[in-house]
């Protein structure tokens, strides 16, 4: 039976749903398994380690692990596998995963795949399967190493509501600090903004929007729908939107209920940010713009014009 | 333009297909030029497989990368980002460098694993995911890096590995007295051997994963599109994405 070790994904002292998501997937293709929880005081996750599926939990808590810093995660991570003797490591889609994976494969001499959307047992071996070109294609790799560390697409998996895990705690030794890249300080994104990566709504505007005021009626929308605000890339090249709001192949890969893309073309990159949302719902002037194509539902209209009726009409909705 | 890729039989097709520096790698010739410009580093790039990366090398040179290698051998064919590392590290050693700079990810593979993993098997620093450098003195540098809850501000011991991001800066355009300088200049050509290693030694052989074949996504198609009164049109989808779809 193959042993999954699952990196539980912690985000401001909260556990995030692709924890449960990577275990159910585990259980379901047979595997035994563990979670591994790094950070600092996060001994109150415990019940929601627990409550993930995992039949075995890592806990690294320890206040020099309060902000993120690749080498020490990476060792936390590499420990729980080693006394796990773990087959295979996975990670939810995150920054902080791509930076550590990638370590955690070269010390345990495991082969590394990123941003799988499947995993399968094929005749002995593990194979994957993996976006790739722009998510242009899909790759199936074969995996010829007795370990795989991986990390997951954003809602690949889906969590098993009736999974419960059993109590065992581990507690792994605090691991030496990176001497040589310290993490000197965390210049945090505004405390209230919703995180583009876990809201279940994302508005996200394009250059459709123009200016200023059409950034503004995008934002209200969205804060009005309790969403994620994003943009393209154009938007954020032109200034008027920060780099971590970009959804696309070079920002962030969302996959929400729903994705409002307002005023935005549907150029290649921009898909790979977001066609794993469950349902798109496309605003532009341009009929033949290629967000139609993708998009479930479409409304061919200038966006000053439809966001008001938009908002006035979700408004009526929801009352 | 737009980029087709066909897949047929498990393969993409390539006829046709031209091939350019990745976007990220780009960024990283420009942040090695910086440095050039602004600290005086000594410059080289070096490009792996591929078959003819003249074009490619030869635009470095015209943004003003001072040298240049290209390694290339068939035992490389079905090299993984380990093997690529594990090249990397024969031409780290065999040099004498400060600092490597990589793009965070191949626009091809999007695996974003190789300049990770060389930093391994080095035993050096490294920090992926870099929006920006500050050079501090001689050994060390003040980097940025978009992490999850925000900026992370490291501070860096040289020598080290970095990765970054393409907002770290806008690769300049490569001037024509540029482009006529880089024809004249020479790029260091070597296989395995001539780079003082071997297929063995490196693990070609045994890649840790492999492609075993190419599919087309499946294409998301789209449903509905509506035109007309603004109005009317807006309130229907409005309707449809709480009752049909159920997503409000």
């Amino acid at each position: 039976m193959a042993k999954v070790l699952v990196v539980a994904e912690i985000k401001q002292g909260v556990l995030k749903g692709s924890t449960a998501e990577l275990l159910s997937k585990a259980k379901a293709i047979g595997a035994q398994t563990a979670v591994v929880a790094i950070g600092s005081d996060i001994e109150s996750l415990l019940p929601d380690l627990v409550g993930a599926g995992a039949d075995q939990q890592y806990i690294a808590d320890d206040a020099r692990l309060a902000l993120f810093s690749a080498g020490p995660f990476a060792a936390c991570v590499v420990d729980a596998a080693r006394q796990f003797d773990a087959d295979q490591v996975w990670f939810g889609f995150s920054e902080s995963s791509k930076a550590v994976a990638p370590r955690v494969a070269a010390q345990l001499d495991a082969a590394c795949a990123t941003e799988i959307t499947d995993v399968m047992f094929e005749q002995g071996h593990i194979e994957v399967i993996r976006p790739a070109i722009t998510n242009k294609v899909l790759q199936r790799v074969r995996i010829n190493t007795e370990r795989m560390v991986a990390v997951v697409r954003a809602g690949a998996f889906a969590a098993d509501p009736e999974l419960a895990g059993s109590e065992n705690v581990v507690r792994l030794a605090p691991p030496p600090a990176d001497l040589k890249a310290v993490i000197k300080e965390l210049v945090s994104e505004a405390g209230s903004e919703i995180d583009l990566a876990d809201a279940d709504i994302v508005v996200s505007v394009g250059r459709g929007a123009r200016n200023q005021d059409g950034v503004e009626l995008v934002k209200a929308l969205a804060e009005e729908l309790n969403a994620g605000f994003g943009a393209s890339r154009a938007m954020v090249d032109a200034g008027f939107m920060a780099h971590n709001k970009q959804v696309g192949q070079t920002g962030k890969i969302v996959a929400p209920t729903l994705y409002m893309a307002i005023g935005i073309s549907g150029a290649i990159q921009h898909l790979a940010g977001m066609n794993g949302s469950k349902v798109i719902l496309a605003v532009n002037k341009d009929p033949e713009a290629p967000i139609f194509n993708v998009a479930d539902y479409g409304i061919v209209g200038d966006l000053f014009e439809v966001v008001p009726i938009l908002r006035q009409e979700i408004k009526k909705i929801r009352s | 333009m737009e980029l087709n890729i066909h897949v047929k039989d498990g393969a993409i097709v390539e006829d046709g297909l031209q091939y350019v520096i990745n976007a990220w790698d780009e960024n990283g010739v420009e942040t090695a030029v910086q440095l050039k410009e602004d600290s005086g580093a000594e410059t080289t790039l070096v490009s792996i497989g591929g078959g003819d990366n003249t074009d490619v090398i030869r635009r470095c040179y015209a943004m003003g990368i001072e040298s240049g290698m290209h390694i290339d051998d068939p035992a490389l064919e079905k090299a993984d980002a380990f093997i690529y590392a594990r090249v990397l590290q024969k031409v780290f050693e065999a040099g004498d460098y400060d600092l490597v700079i990589t793009g965070k990810q191949a626009q091809d593979t999007d695996n974003g694993q190789t300049g990770i993993i060389l930093a391994e098997y080095l035993g050096l620093p490294c920090v992926s995911n870099v929006i920006g450098i500050e050079v501090l003195d001689d050994k060390h540098l003040k980097v940025s890096r978009s992490g999850d809850a925000g900026t992370e501000i490291v501070a860096l011991e040289l020598p080290a590995v970095v990765t970054v991001d393409v907002s770290i800066n806008e690769p300049r355009l490569p001037q024509m007295r540029g482009l006529m300088m880089a024809k004249k200049k020479a790029i260091e050509k070597m296989d395995l051997t001539a780079l003082g290693t071997s297929a063995d030694e490196i693990g070609c052989a045994a890649p840790k994963s492999e492609i075993v074949a190419f599919m087309a996504t499946e294409k998301r198609s789209g449903g509905r599109k509506f035109e007309g009164d603004a109005a009317e049109i807006t309130a229907r989808v409005v309707d449809l994405l709480a009752n049909e779809a159920k997503v409000l």
